[in-house]
């Protein structure tokens, strides 16, 4: 495996993890609850577009792998 | 109208007046009573029992009798809700036994309650040591609660200062193989949800005789067939464990890669998760 495709499971890890938050986040009746669910949801969205940017640049890094 | 008959509907009747008049009464349990409540209860049943059985009695002066018995404690418990001067004096006071670890004598000699009468009720809370004991008091029922002192508390979520989840009532959303609608409706669920977890867990819900879910939707159910295995629900310690993973590989990402713009990446967004994971704890467990 190279470092590309292992940046990329982990990016579409964290895309899933996102979609589980914010499933919890609409089921729960908890207000408080709620809110940590959605927080913790935009934190992970800010790394999703990180991992996003990276997984295009190591695209381009390791183009022989393609 | 012949003895039996007589007797017979003075019972009905007197079963049904006294039912009522108990009812009202309110719901307090037999070991909460005053020695008055207990005593009252008592002539309320006296009466009941003389009215039915002895005939030449009339009816209705048992009836006023039992009124009687009823409306003056009832209104005595009603002023005493209201003013809490009568309330000291209809339901007593409670009095301080032990106060900063030091047992007061002198309460303890008004009350009428021996040092073996204090040291068992000590023990029954499970203290044999007089000196662990910070504050006790003797409530008007004759029962002694305590205070232990701070070290000798059960050790608390807050003293360790841990952050948990506030835990919400699960709903009884089967019973006995049935969907109750009532409690689903009450964690703003419906019945296709029900099908749809019941689905997945691969079971029917007539087999089923009792499911729970809490407020954040997670099922857990009992099955008439003891022999089937339900996996218990996985979502939140899966997610939990899911996010913890990917923050110790960006973690190994950081360590591995040369390029100082990427090591830089994935090292903010493994502490971004570590945030997420912090929020989210509690409520994963």
């Amino acid at each position: 495996m190279t470092v590309g495709s292992n940046v990329k499971g982990s990016y579409f890890t964290v895309k899933s993890a996102e979609a589980g938050l914010e499933q919890l986040a609409i089921k729960t009746s908890s207000e408080e609850a709620k809110k940590a669910f959605y927080d913790a949801q935009y934190l992970l969205s800010n790394v999703r577009e990180d991992l996003k940017k990276q997984v295009q640049f190591l695209a381009r890094e390791e183009a022989q792998y393609k | 109208m012949p003895d039996w008959l007589n007797i017979f509907l003075r019972s009905v009747a007197l079963f049904f007046l006294l039912f009522f008049l108990i009812k009202l009464l309110g719901k307090k349990h037999l070991s909460q009573l005053s020695l008055f409540d207990y005593i009252n209860g008592v002539v309320l049943g006296g009466i009941v029992a003389i009215v039915v059985a002895h005939q030449d009695v009339n009816f209705w002066h048992g009836v006023i009798a039992l009124s009687v018995w009823f409306i003056f404690p009832f209104t005595i418990d009603y002023i005493a809700l209201k003013s809490k001067k009568v309330r000291n004096f209809v339901h007593g006071k409670s009095t301080v036994i032990i106060q900063d670890g030091k047992i007061m004598e002198d309460n303890l000699k008004k009350e009428s309650v021996s040092t073996d009468d204090l040291l068992e009720q000590l023990r029954e809370k499970n203290i044999f040591r007089v000196a662990d004991v910070e504050f006790a008091l003797l409530e008007p029922t004759g029962k002694i609660n305590v205070l232990p002192k701070t070290e000798n508390q059960p050790l608390t979520a807050k003293a360790l200062n841990i952050k948990l989840a506030p835990e919400k009532e699960p709903q009884t959303v089967i019973m006995d193989g049935k969907m109750q609608l009532e409690p689903l409706a009450n964690l703003n669920l419906n019945p296709a949800w029900l099908e749809t977890e019941l689905a997945k867990l691969n079971v029917t819900i007539e087999n089923v005789f009792l499911a729970q879910a809490d407020n954040d939707g997670q099922l857990t159910v009992d099955l008439y067939d003891d022999k089937l295995s339900i996996p218990s629900p996985t979502e939140k310690p899966l997610l939990l464990a899911t996010l913890k993973k990917t923050q110790a590989d960006l973690e190994l990402y950081a360590l591995e890669t040369e390029n100082e713009h990427s090591k830089q990446l994935y090292k903010t967004n493994a502490k971004r998760l570590g945030e997420a994971i912090h929020l989210v704890e509690p409520y994963l467990k």
